[in-house]
């Protein structure tokens, strides 16, 4: 019975494949020369993703994307995990030059600890693209949003909410991460170059959370407690301003406080929006990331220029979602991703 | 059963059970477990991850190395000093700042920044050394207290001149050569640390300073009553925390050349870990840098290879996690049990047969008689444990007790008695040297010679060691009895190397070779073993030839011959065999006959066990060392036996009161003297138809 | 300190001479002070936010003072308050009820404790060590098979998980309450029960405990247990208050905060002594500082350095007041 069935699809599968060879005698098409070297020359490279950390939404939607391109074009993707060490960061990264990956994508801790490092790389011959943090040295290409034009955003935004006269008073608060992150310090430089053009507008904290959502609120339960009358808040990360959110949805100050925060996008902050949580919402749209990644990445890998010969990069787009414009376009989960 | 028994023999004869304990024995055995762990790291690394075996590797490890092993050490140190300094992490983040400063943004000699760097460290580590030292606070949360406050300023002081220190960057050969600089390949950073290791094992292990961290360190009350000056030493081991974290600090900063936010950030919890993984005890006292370094190893191989395997940090954090529990684990029960474990294992039983002994009739010779029933007993209860006894020419006598001291009993009646030298150890076998000195084997400590005003001089207390000996044989541990051949040299037994002083009786388990015979010659002053694997050599005696000598071999119930000269030299033969009871010491008698005194009988069960190897291991095992089944030694007797080996006379305690064991004999004029290593007392009795006049001196070095 | 343990009730002078004393004097300076300076620093509104800001560390001080006071000590406490929360959002999200997830993540802290504790109880590692390795453990583990993201929201749609850490009793925010509750009860465990009785004799001669019958090794157990399962509920209100639980708490120095908060209350780490009234002080003195401190906008760096700079003086003036002398002091006490 068994025979039977298998000798049957034998012969089905038979006539099918005969016909597939027929047709193809018919009309063989042309082979592309270049799609056959562009995957020639990418298969079996080797790229190596050397993030802050795995395990938050920024470096595991790269990632995914990352993973994905690599898989599609037959190119070995690995990922050194430094779980939030530069220590560890700076070790993989002295070892990665020993191993000589052909790429790395290196995401970094602040602007000058991979500096020196990755320079050598270059040097070794290993292209590096940086991504979203960017170090003091320049190198093959640097994908990731500009920190100083969220800066602005938001502080824009901040600005025509609590100007004189806009507001109940013209008091607004920063929640910073860890005050030496690079991201931080060119964020701050954009708040402060909108802020300074508006010197009627009073900072009246400035306190560094250490990406702690708990550390966030207690600082705004307090801030709250001395200006009841806080008209805005600017917050460095959307993780941890859900802290911040939660103080001042309790001080039952939701519709007074406008909280700006920025991150990539992620569907739980997407959540904070539509929960009125946020009021605006800058994403730099991680899944765009990891595309442009992905172009660069091949790019690199097929250019002859050594590596270290040509440097570029690229600001990508950010996207202001408020309630208005929360929807499934803009926001993603790392599901969709993988 | 004849070849069973063979084959017993030969599993006992080749198979070296006793070297598992004799390691356990060792020191540097708590420094093995850590290596093994780290070879085996090595080689699951070189299994799993390609290309792992490469200079780069290496290069990368070395460097690596340089830095985080010198804040292991410096560590080390606290923790040998019985403290714990978690401030290492923070402590290396400011010196790093102080690097970068002096380097980048001033721009100063390496010289001076290196100095700016150390001073910063001892600036640190001088803060908690006074602190914890001087004002007697406690380690843990002074250090968690000033691991804040270090913090505290590198995150202050680090962004005001982050940009500064990436602007410029120093042009320095020197300090280039110490960031990436190789010399024949091997990192100078690598070869500092090496230096600097090297220096602090020296001095940890060899010299003044060290020593007194370990003694403050292990038993810090003591080390105060000692008069070790406990702050001090306190408060400067944490100057070299501090001196030697800055020293790592300048060597990250040539190689990196920049400092990030969360530099030094755990590092106190990597380097401890680094350090418990490498075997260093926390609690004090306990600890090497080896340990320091083969930690250092481990988890620096670890992490790299563990990121290397593209592992996520997740990952690390739980393997790291396993491995730091195991250790600790490890640790926590190897301290308790080493001791228990080397109790079990020590005692390594081989097979002994000894031959059947015949059924002896009333009219034997060894017939039980009560002849030592009536001896004249000499300090009674002032002596404890006379093993030996000896008598000079003016007729008085010697004996060696337990408290280690040689008593004099006054001739004629040897009523009054004094105390003739102190050793310090328990003098066993005596016997006077030509020149009236008189010779003592001394237990666990060699042998001595004492002068006849009672002065006390070292003859030798070392041979030559053995090459394949696990233990360290060159020092005596259990000299048991000598004689002085005609041309000055000292003959000697050792009766085990394996057993001190106190627990003697239990190599009579073991049934091994364990002992060997010396020989001290005064006119080189060298001493060399003549003889080894002997069955407890005891008594020992010159035979009149001059040329041989008698020796006992306690457990395996005989006597050999040796010749140490003459045209046989070399030759061994029994002399006496299948004993009825363990011999103990011989002595020369009238008539050319000889003494050997018996310390107990042997038992048919007892030696039934000396058969059964793997009986007295199990017994050894599992009970208790109080119901161990010994041979006997409670009840012997005296044997007096030709010039050719014949047993012609047998003295018997019958009541077993005054003499039941006998570890020594000495006829001296008609009288015998017997002494007991268990006993209280000495006792002489006359000896019927003795020359009246013979007496031992005048046998061996002839009549004055 | 041993003689104002030793006091049913301390006197003023000799409560001024321990370090219990002087933290309340310090503590009092600077509520005074602050109060005097800062105008908006002595309202009931601040003081709530004081009492609210620090209650989390307060109640993990609470679970970290049972242990330190039967002369242990565990550093897991973050590790294990971020995982098993995380990990029954994870479940909550999954599709089970909230009330489901939420009793797997209390199963996991309990385990997590016993485990903790059998490996010091029957393992005789060294408490410091076996938590050490343990934190690592339980968050690698976490991390790994239990939830990829850091970051866990409050899954959506219970509205009365939420209460914890926003609602009111009385206008008295539920974490205060919370931690009031918990002091209540930690105290009259410690002051009434056989348990706490024997806690206090573990940790001031744990060979005589051992010796006189008290089940030394399950008690040990049963200590790591509660502190874990205290640290859950922290887990939960702090999630509850912030709307979220991130897991890269494990990586801060909360734990030597909390550390500082039961040491500096005047709670000896080599155990035997030591009250709840020492971890609220400890807890109220940190909160005024830092509330202090926030208020005037000093930069957090600098709070971080005069809390130190304040809790090194508080020790070195404990030690200049009681000197530890060479003879009495413990071996290996650190």
């Amino acid at each position: 019975m068994r025979l039977l069935k298998t000798t049957r699809w034998l012969a089905v599968a038979c006539i099918a494949l005969t016909g597939i060879v027929t047709a193809s005698a018919q009309d063989k098409g042309l082979e592309n020369p270049r799609s056959t070297t562009f995957r020639k020359t990418l298969e079996g490279k080797k790229v190596v993703f050397l993030p802050l950390s795995m395990g938050f939404d920024l470096t595991e939607g790269w990632a995914a994307v990352m993973r994905q391109q690599a898989k599609r074009l037959n190119y070995s993707f690995e990922i050194r995990d430094p779980a939030w060490s530069t220590d560890a960061g700076t070790k993989a990264l002295q070892s990665l030059i020993s191993e000589k990956p052909d790429l790395i994508v290196a995401h970094n801790p602040d602007i000058q600890s991979y500096a020196r490092l990755l320079a050598q790389a270059q040097a070794a011959g290993i292209k590096v693209v940086q991504i979203n943090l960017e170090s003091n040295t320049q190198t093959d290409s640097y994908v990731g949003a500009d920190w100083t034009e969220i800066g602005e955003q938001a502080a824009q935004a901040v600005v025509d909410k609590c100007s004189p006269g806009k507001g109940v008073s013209t008091k607004v608060a920063i929640d910073t991460g860890v005050p030496t992150a690079a991201s931080d310090v060119f964020q701050l430089d954009g708040i402060y170059r909108v802020l300074n053009q508006h010197p009627d507008i009073q900072v009246v904290s400035q306190q560094a959370t250490e990406y702690n959502p708990e550390k966030a609120r207690s600082i705004m339960d307090t801030v709250l407690q001395q200006h009841p009358d806080l008209c805005g808040a600017i917050g460095i990360w959307d993780n941890q301003d859900t802290g911040t959110a939660s103080a001042i949805q309790q001080a039952g100050k939701g519709s007074q406080v406008f909280l700006v925060t920025s991150g990539g996008g992620n569907k739980v902050g997407c959540e904070n929006v539509e929960n009125g949580l946020f009021n605006l919402y800058i994403s730099y749209n991680v899944p765009l990331q990891g595309e442009i990644l992905n172009a660069e990445i091949a790019r690199l890998l097929l250019s002859d220029s050594s590596a270290g010969e040509t440097k570029t990069l690229y600001f990508n787009p950010l996207t202001q979602i408020t309630k208005a414009n929360v929807n499934q376009r803009n926001c993603w989960t790392l599901d969709d991703l993988k | 059963m004849a070849a069973s028994d063979a084959l017993l023999r030969l599993r006992y004869r080749f198979v070296p059970d006793r070297l598992f304990g004799e390691l356990l024995t060792k020191s540097w055995i708590d420094n093995v477990i850590p290596a093994l762990a780290l070879v085996a790291t090595v080689l699951i690394m070189v299994w799993i991850i390609p290309g792992f075996v490469s200079v780069g590797t290496f290069s990368d490890l070395a460097r690596q190395l340089s830095e985080f092993g010198l804040v292991a050490l410096a560590l080390t140190i606290v923790i040998l000093s019985g403290g714990i300094d978690l401030s290492v992490g923070s402590m290396f983040a400011l010196c790093v700042l102080a690097a970068l400063v002096s380097m980048n943004v001033l721009g100063l000699p390496v010289g001076v920044a290196l100095a700016a760097t150390l001073a910063t460290g001892l600036v640190c580590g001088l803060l908690n050394g006074v602190l914890i030292g001087y004002l007697r606070l406690r380690a843990f949360i002074t250090t968690l207290v000033t691991l804040v406050i270090y913090r505290a300023l590198y995150d202050i002081i680090f962004p005001r001149v982050a940009s500064a220190i990436v602007g410029s960057m120093p042009v320095s050969p020197t300090w280039d050569l110490i960031g990436f600089g190789s010399f024949r390949g091997v990192p100078v950073s690598f070869i500092i640390f090496v230096l600097i290791a090297v220096g602090a094992h020296i001095v940890l292990s060899r010299l003044r300073p060290g020593w007194r961290l370990r003694a403050v360190g292990g038993a810090r009350r003591s080390a105060y009553n000692a008069g070790i000056n406990v702050k001090l030493t306190v408060c400067l081991a944490y100057v070299a925390s501090g001196v030697l974290t800055a020293t790592a600090a300048f060597l990250f900063s040539a190689r990196l050349g920049s400092t990030g936010a969360d530099t030094g950030i755990g590092m106190e919890i990597a380097v401890l870990t680094a350090v418990v993984l490498g075997g260093v005890s926390l609690g004090g006292g306990r600890g090497s840098v080896g340990n320091a370094v083969i930690g250092s190893v481990l988890v620096l191989i670890l992490t790299s290879g563990l990121i290397r395997l593209s592992m996520p940090g997740s990952v690390n954090q739980l393997i790291l996690g396993l491995v730091l529990i195991a250790a600790v684990l490890f640790d926590a029960k190897w301290v308790k049990n080493r001791g228990k474990l080397l109790n079990k294992v020590y005692i390594s039983p081989t097979y002994l047969k000894l031959a059947e002994q015949t059924t002896r009739g009333e009219q034997d010779v060894l017939a039980v008689n009560d002849r030592l029933g009536a001896t004249q007993l000499i300090g009674l209860g002032q002596v404890e444990g006379p093993e030996d006894v000896v008598l000079d020419r003016d007729d008085n006598l010697y004996t060696g007790t337990r408290h280690g001291t040689i008593v004099r009993f006054l001739a004629p009646d040897y009523a009054r008695s004094e105390v003739f030298a102190r050793i310090g150890g328990h003098p066993l076998g005596l016997a006077f040297a030509p020149n009236g000195d008189l010779l003592t084997c001394v237990g666990g400590m060699g042998v001595y010679r004492v002068a006849p005003d009672g002065k006390v001089a070292k003859v030798t207390d070392e041979t030559n060691r053995s090459l394949l000996s696990v233990i360290d044989d060159s020092r005596l541990r259990l000299p048991d009895d000598l004689d002085v051949a005609p041309d000055g040299r000292i003959f000697f037994s050792e009766a085990t190397i394996r057993y001190e002083m106190s627990e003697w009786a239990v190599d009579a388990l073991e049934g091994r070779g364990n002992g060997r015979l010396i020989c001290h010659d005064p006119k080189t002053g060298s001493t060399r073993t003549v003889l080894r694997g002997l069955i407890f050599p005891n008594g020992v005696t010159i035979c009149r030839d001059g040329q041989s000598l008698l020796f006992a071999e306690t457990w395996a119930c005989r006597i050999n011959r040796y010749w140490f000269d003459g045209p046989n030299k070399g030759k061994l033969e029994i002399f006496l065999d299948n004993l009825p009871g363990y011999p103990d010491n011989l002595n020369r008698g009238s008539d050319g006959t000889y003494w050997i005194a018996l310390l107990g009988m042997r038992t048919r069960t007892f030696d039934l066990a000396m058969r059964k190897p793997a009986f007295r291991r199990r017994m050894a095992r599992r009970i208790a060392a109080d119901e161990w089944m010994f041979p006997n030694i409670n009840r012997g007797c005296v044997l007096r036996v030709s010039a050719s080996g014949e047993i012609i006379d047998a003295l018997w305690d019958k009541a077993g009161e005054n003499h039941p064991s006998i570890t020594s004999t000495c006829e001296h004029k008609g009288w015998l003297y017997l002494g007991g290593v268990s006993n209280n007392r000495i006792g002489r009795v006359r000896i019927e138809g003795a020359d009246p006049e013979w007496t031992s001196q005048g046998d061996y070095w002839g009549r004055r | 300190m041993s003689e104002a343990t030793a006091n049913p009730g301390p006197r003023l002078p000799t409560l001024l001479k321990s370090q219990e004393g002087i933290v309340l004097a310090l503590a009092v300076l600077a509520f005074a002070l602050f109060s005097f300076l800062l105008p908006s620093f002595f309202s009931a509104g601040n003081l709530l936010a004081l009492v609210r800001s620090v209650s989390i560390l307060g109640i993990l001080a609470l679970g970290m003072a049972l242990v330190v006071i039967a002369r242990g000590i565990d550093v897991s406490l973050i590790a294990t308050m971020v995982v098993s929360v995380s990990w029954a959002f994870v479940i909550a999200r999954s599709g089970y009820s909230l009330e489901f997830a939420l009793l797997i993540g209390a199963l996991f802290a309990v385990t997590a404790g016993v485990l903790i504790g059998s490996l010091i109880a029957f393992g005789e590692v060294a408490p410091i060590f076996a938590t050490l390795a343990a934190g690592s453990v339980i968050y690698g583990l976490g991390r790994t098979f239990f939830f990829t993201l850091e970051m866990q929201n409050v899954p959506p749609g219970a509205g009365w998980f939420s209460l914890i850490g926003k609602g009111r009793i009385l206008g008295v925010p539920v974490t205060v309450v919370a931690f009031a509750a918990l002091c209540l009860v930690l105290h009259l465990v410690l002051s009434r029960t056989r348990f706490g009785w024997q806690i206090y004799a573990m940790g001031n001669n744990p060979a005589a405990a051992k010796i006189t019958g008290i089940a030394y090794r399950p008690m040990v157990v049963a200590q790591y247990a509660i502190s874990a399962l205290i640290a859950y509920g922290a887990g939960l209100i702090l999630a509850s208050s912030a709307s979220a639980i991130n897991a890269r708490l494990f990586n801060s120095t909360m734990i030597y905060d909390i550390l500082l908060v039961v040491v500096l209350g005047g709670i000896g780490l080599n155990g035997g002594h030591g009250k709840v009234r020492n971890v609220i002080l400890g807890t109220v003195f940190v909160g005024i500082l830092l509330n202090g401190m926030t208020i005037m906008n000093i930069d957090y760096t600098i709070q971080n350095l005069v809390k130190g700079v304040v809790l090194l003086l508080a020790i070195v003036i404990d030690s200049l007041v009681n000197p530890r002398d060479e003879q009495t002091s413990q071996q290996g006490d650190l």
